[in-house]
């Protein structure tokens, strides 16, 4: 890559790291896998690069009360293939494990992915749809904000100048309920073009919660809050797959215009509904 | 002594792995890249952001003034070099002056405007973003047809109607054949812009010797010596001061079948610093620069009777050429032509191409060139025949083939089918994959409302370009075939291969031929100081006519050889076997070592024999080879989605013999990897400013290996009678089946919804809407 | 790339002409605009700073204004080039009265070229559409602080 300078530190604690991102225009580099490709076209150009590659202990992946805590620098694959998020937050393994490919799992990190905010970003209907928490720390602050407060708009999150993401808190899922995360690919980039994640929680042959929600197909991923609504008062999963596109705005580019992304998302609410239901006891 | 020899299997035909790939798979060998020179510098090369302006002023002082700089060159610098040649002559051809760096004006997004040199890449990097250009921005026009409309915006000025020629063929009598037609199917046809997208992208080194006025020059090309007369015809350079070397080529696809305005500059570069100086273009350069393939909008019309004989063709072509001429930009369409009547026997047809200038990339060969597009389209129009006679289309296809017994077969476009027997490849496939069977299964997937399709595409290509006089640059091709005094055996093959195995099936040929062992081969390419004059790889030529020259040779050689042993071992004749002379009556023997360091030590020499075992041939092809098959493609589409999937790819090619399964296979994988990719992904989209949208990997869909289906290939064999070795070619093979059979498939799959032709890629919106039911 | 919509401007239909108009405003409405200005009769030299995520770019460029029928409607013309590549904006601005304030129809075309018309293909329909909403909150923002504004200063 031919990038333009920059100065690069490689900090070996958090609060060095920390520290160095208080002032000035500073980068944070973590799997590279989005922030390298654009300072090899030069549409970043970052004057200082802080790599988190030698900070020590920010690739947990821990349970404990209910709650699976995921640090910021914990890549694709491993949380395909971890045995806690695989029991504990399958959702979100299944999410992972459809990221780009395997060169790009091996390297890109969750705390990367979300800050990016890329709108076709698989993990954000997922973390959407289990509701988790993120939580952002800075030299001087540590908050934890609310997934559905977090992905702001394309490309722009609540993170705030000098602070970090530290970890994503994921409220684990119930062995009974059912989930199912299901993506259209870009053929050439890889990304969603529509992404649907869905959970479903079963009370007798009643729905007693549905969460769901959808990237790829608008600005920022977003809840199906109407669809939920309609699967929790009894309502089949055609009909309210059919309303997960309403009242959002649709994405366009030479593969989908607006009207067939919008299809898009709701025939695959539907298959991705269809296969948690299923999956619920 | 008396030993029996045992004539030693003939490698001929053996899957013998790659010698090629070791060096490749565990990164030893040398790209461009690669390279590294004492003292060497670096070039970025400046370039329009737009597709059509007038540059009003060019400052390179802030450049210049940038630590590290070292030279700028713009347009004045290099005014009086060139023009970039183009090899096509077409009556009335109009051919704009193709400078190394824009003039006055730019055609195109990535029209090169100045150069930039630096002690290292970066800085060449930062200091191209120090160039300040002011242009006038001026009107584009990227689309062909738009591009023919009057009022259109003027891609050279001096040709406000956008034409770059006009080209009629006919054969036959077509006026008669239309006449006498019980139907007349019609159809407009695309064959969309592709980007070829070699691994490796082009490059070049350029190292200036001012003590001999000599340049030695690398670059990732197919065609080294060709390259080297036409750079010296540019730089004005005597040719014999000038050497081009490829290294290591990752792939061409004949996008490097070219002379690029790059391998001049960086030659010019070198000359001017006195230093040697390294370009690589980045994959978005490769997008813009590098030329790309396709771009055909067809309109045909097919005549024929009712009980299914197809009576001619007629075809009007519009080429999108782009901004400039390559090397071979005009040429492509009337292979096309060439190619129209397909594998069928009428003998009718009639062509006329526009070659239309838009504010793009230049078209020009890219894997098929021009014979992709030809089989898409008579492919197609057999499929639509079909339908609207409510025939098989595999009966129909059958009605139509020459028959086996009917060749050499003289086609009404003016050439001479060598070799086939076309209902083969065809009944094999379907014999493959239960035809009836699938028919019964398509009726009931209709009656419950699914979709799935049967495609065929029986395809026919013109292979081992070609015939000196049906060639722009001579169409023979060179060898020589030195044996060592160590008796080792070194080839020197014109031909410059890139990625097609050469080095393995070229030491099959001479093992076979001399009865050595295959690691005692060495094949040498691509160095023009080493290898004599040769043409390239391209067109499916290497082995039908590199290899042939390389068989020639040999046999030259062999005889030679004969006498040396005979002379050792004192008898009239000996056999070639086991990497010795072996008299075949005595059974005494004398090893090649010994053979040859006789001829080179030549204290005694046979009569009329001169020292040394080097022979050299240039092979004249006395016709094109056609290699043909069928491909069978099974899909199903999601109803709800648009969204095709293959469920079956059955492949029957017929490349005449095969020299070696493992890489024809190969070829034939990564032929259908392109197809699939035109059928399914790939489009170079412009917007109608000529900003090229699908500028990067990110938005252009190139086939990778998780979306390609299990290829199952297999072969029939119809030997060519046009070279010794019968062998035909199979490099575009997969390429040229592919793309009919899966958009066949795809038609045929919703043919009962009323749809007859769908535009290639088939996105899911596309196939989708037509779903919807929108009929096209 | 063809873009439409409507934002609602809380402000009266005269108000919001002149709000529209005004460098001061536009200066700090438009995402990313450091300096505007004024080079003749409504034009004005602009430099911005992109800034979307990783991205960023600088943009040279000048926005003018044309066709004004005061007050319901103008063109309003954007452009901007810089390393990263050029866009150019031009859209008719419509203004009605509607209840609780005035309704801003646009509708034009945005053109884009260089790196982010060839790479950002994906992104330039969502990154339009996001930049023209975030124009007009700021706008809507700029609209309630009153007295920020005093165009016969400036002009
Ligand atoms: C070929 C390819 C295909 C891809 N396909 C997909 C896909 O299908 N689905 C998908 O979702 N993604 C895809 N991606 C993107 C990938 O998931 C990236 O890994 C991810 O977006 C960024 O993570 P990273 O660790 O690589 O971050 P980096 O590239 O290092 O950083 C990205 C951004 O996040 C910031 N950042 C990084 N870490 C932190 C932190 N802890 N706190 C605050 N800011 C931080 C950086 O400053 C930078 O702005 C693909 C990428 C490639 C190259």
């Amino acid at each position: 890559m031919i990038p333009q300078d920059f100065e690069y530190s490689a900090p070996a604690s958090l609060k060095e790291a920390l520290e160095l991102i208080a002032t000035g225009e500073r980068k944070i580099l973590a799997g590279g896998m989005s922030l390298i490709p654009l300072m090899k076209l030069r549409l970043a150009a970052p004057e200082h690069v802080v790599d988190l590659a030698r900070v020590p202990g920010l690739d947990y992946i821990t349970e404990s009360g209910g709650t699976v805590s995921i640090g910021a620098t914990v890549t694709h694959h491993d949380l395909e293939s971890s045995p806690v998020i695989r029991g504990r937050a399958p959702l979100l393994a299944e999410a992972a494990g459809h990221i780009g490919d395997t060169q790009v799992r091996n390297m890109g990190t969750i705390g990367g992915s979300i800050a990016h905010a890329d709108p076709a970003a698989d993990y954000p209907a997922s973390l959407l749809a289990l509701e988790a928490q993120i939580r952002l720390v800075s030299a001087k602050s540590d908050r934890t904000v609310p997934a559905s407060d977090f992905f702001l708009d394309a490309f722009t999150t609540a993170i705030e100048p000098g602070e970090l993401v530290l970890e994503v808190l994921v409220p684990t899922e119930e062995p009974k309920e059912g989930y199912r995360y299901e993506k259209v690919a870009h053929p050439a980039s890889g990304f969603a073009v529509v992404g649907v994640a869905a959970r479903i929680k079963k009370a007798g042959a009643k729905i007693s919660m549905a969460r769901i929600g959808v990237t790829g197909m608008s600005s920022r991923a977003f809840r199906a809050l109407e669809a939920e609504k309609l699967l929790e008062s009894g309502a089949g999963v055609a009909q309210a797959a059919a309303t997960v596109a309403e009242g959002q705005e649709a994405n366009q580019d030479l593969y989908a215009s607006a009207d067939y992304r919008r299809h898009l998302a709701r025939i695959w609410a539907a298959r991705a509904l269809s296969v948690a239901l299923s999956r619920a006891s | 002594m008396a030993t029996t020899t045992t004539k030693p299997e003939t490698l001929f035909g053996k899957k013998i792995r790659r010698r090629e790939d070791p060096r490749l798979l565990t990164g030893t060998a040398t790209y461009l890249d690669d390279i590294k020179m004492p003292g060497m510098h670096h070039a970025c090369v400046v370039r329009s952001p737009h597709a059509a302006a007038r540059i009003k002023s060019l400052n390179v002082k802030p450049a210049l003034a940038r630590p590290g700089v070292t030279a700028v060159f713009t347009g004045a610098d290099v005014k009086d070099l060139g023009p970039i040649p183009c090899g096509a002559s077409l009556p009335g051809l109009r051919t704009p002056h193709h400078h190394i760096l824009a003039q006055d004006r730019v055609y195109l997004v990535g029209h090169p405007v100045a150069v930039v040199v630096a002690t290292d890449r970066y800085i060449a990097a930062d200091a191209v973003d120090l160039i300040e250009v002011d242009y006038e921005v001026l009107p584009a026009v990227s689309d062909p047809e738009k591009a023919l409309a009057p009022g259109a915006p003027a891609v050279h000025p001096q040709w406000p109607d956008n034409t770059a020629f006009t080209f009629h063929q006919e054969g036959g009598d077509i006026t008669g054949a239309f006449a006498q037609a019980e139907v007349v199917v019609k159809q407009r046809i695309t064959s969309q812009r592709l980007i070829p997208t070699s691994m490796e992208t082009r490059g070049v080194v350029a190292d200036w010797h001012a003590g001999d006025k000599s340049l030695t020059l690398w670059s990732s090309t197919q065609i080294p010596h060709l390259l080297r007369t036409l750079l010296a015809g540019i730089l004005g350079m005597p040719e014999n001061h000038l050497r081009v070397i490829t290294p290591e080529v990752g792939g061409g696809f004949g996008s490097k079948l070219n002379v690029y305005a790059e391998e001049a500059l960086m030659a010019f570069v070198s000359m001017r610093i006195g230093k040697p100086v390294k370009w690589v273009e980045s994959r978005r350069e490769n997008f813009l620069c590098t030329i790309h393939g396709r771009g055909h909008v067809d309109y045909f019309e097919l005549a024929a009777r009712r009980d299914g004989t197809m009576l001619g063709l007629r075809l009007k072509l519009i080429q999108d050429l782009g901004a400039y001429h390559q090397l071979l930009t005009p040429a492509i369409p009337t292979l096309s032509v060439l190619m129209m009547p397909g594998l069928y026997k009428f003998k009718n047809i009639s062509a006329d191409i526009v070659g239309v200038f838009t504010n793009c990339t230049p078209t020009d060969a890219y894997r098929g060139a021009g014979r992709p597009e030809a089989t898409h389209g008579i492919e197609r129009m057999v499929d639509i025949l079909a339908a609207e006679l409510k025939m098989d289309p595999a009966e129909l296809r059958r009605k139509n083939f020459v028959g086996k017994d009917e060749f050499p077969f003289q086609t009404a476009t003016g050439l001479a089918y060598d070799s086939g027997n076309y209902v083969l490849p065809l009944d094999t496939a379907l014999a493959e994959i239960d035809y009836p069977a699938l028919r019964r299964e398509q009726q009931q997937a209709r009656a419950s409302g699914k979709l799935m399709g049967i495609g065929l595409s029986t395809y026919g290509e013109i292979c081992a370009i070609g015939p000196s006089p049906a060639t722009p640059a001579g169409g023979w091709e060179s060898a020589t075939v030195k044996i060592e005094p160590s008796g080792k055996i070194t080839v020197m093959t014109g031909a410059s291969p890139h990625g097609q195995g050469e080095e393995t099936t070229f030491a099959q040929i001479v093992a076979d031929e001399l009865g050595v062992d295959i690691d005692d081969v060495v094949v040498v390419h691509g160095d023009t100081a080493i290898v004599q004059y040769g043409i390239g790889t391209f067109g499916s030529r290497g082995t039908a006519i590199g290899g042939t020259a390389l068989y020639y040779a040999l046999q030259e050689l062999k005889g030679k050889v004969k006498k040396f042993g005979a002379m050792l071992l004192e008898c009239d004749d000996v056999a070639l076997a086991g990497g010795k002379c072996v008299d075949e009556r005595s059974g005494k023997s004398v090893p090649f070592a010994q053979v040859a360091a006789a001829s080179y030590r030549a204290m005694k020499l046979p009569p009329n024999t001169q020292p040394g075992l080097v022979a050299t041939y240039f092979w004249e092809p006395p016709n094109f080879t056609f290699p043909f098959g069928a491909h069978v493609v099974i899909t199903d589409v999601d109803r709800e989605t648009g969204q095709v999937s293959i469920r079956r790819y059955v492949a029957v090619d017929d490349c005449g013999k095969i020299i070696n399964p493992l890489i024809v296979a190969g070829q034939v994988h990564g032929g259908v990897a392109q197809g699939l990719g035109q059928a399914l992904w790939e489009q170079a989209v412009y917007d109608e400013n000529g900003q090229l949208l699908s500028g990067e990997l990110t938005d252009y869909a190139l086939p990778r290996a998780h979306m390609m289906p299990w290829i199952e290939s297999s072969h029939t064999e119809t030997p060519s009678p046009v070279n010794p070795l019968g062998v035909k070619g199979v490099g575009e093979a997969g390429t040229i089946g592919c793309s009919p059979a899966v958009v066949n498939s795809v038609v045929d799959a919703l043919s009962h919804l009323g749809v007859r032709h769908i535009d290639m890629p088939l996105t899911p919106e596309k196939v989708w809407k037509l779903i919807q039911g929108g009929r096209a | 790339m063809k873009i439409s919509g409507s934002f609602l401007v809380p402000v009266p239909q005269e108000r919001a002409f002149r709000l529209l108009q005004d460098p001061v405003v536009l200066a700090r409405s438009m995402p990313g605009c450091d300096t505007l200005e004024r080079i003749g009769d409504n034009e004005y030299h602009m430099k911005m700073k992109m800034v979307l995520a990783s991205i960023s770019g600088l943009f040279d460029g000048k926005v003018r204004i044309a066709d004004s029928r005061p007050h319901s409607s103008f063109r309003l013309i954007v452009e901007g080039a810089g390393r990263i590549g050029f866009m150019k904006g031009d859209g008719l601005l419509t203004l009605t009265p509607v209840e609780g304030g005035t309704n801003v129809g646009y509708e034009g075309t945005v053109e884009v070229g260089g790196t982010i018309a060839a790479v950002g293909q994906r992104l330039l329909d969502t990154t339009a559409r996001m930049m023209i909403k975030r124009f007009f909150e700021k706008l809507t923002a700029e609209s309630a602080s009153s007295g920020a504004f005093s165009p016969t200063a400036i002009l």
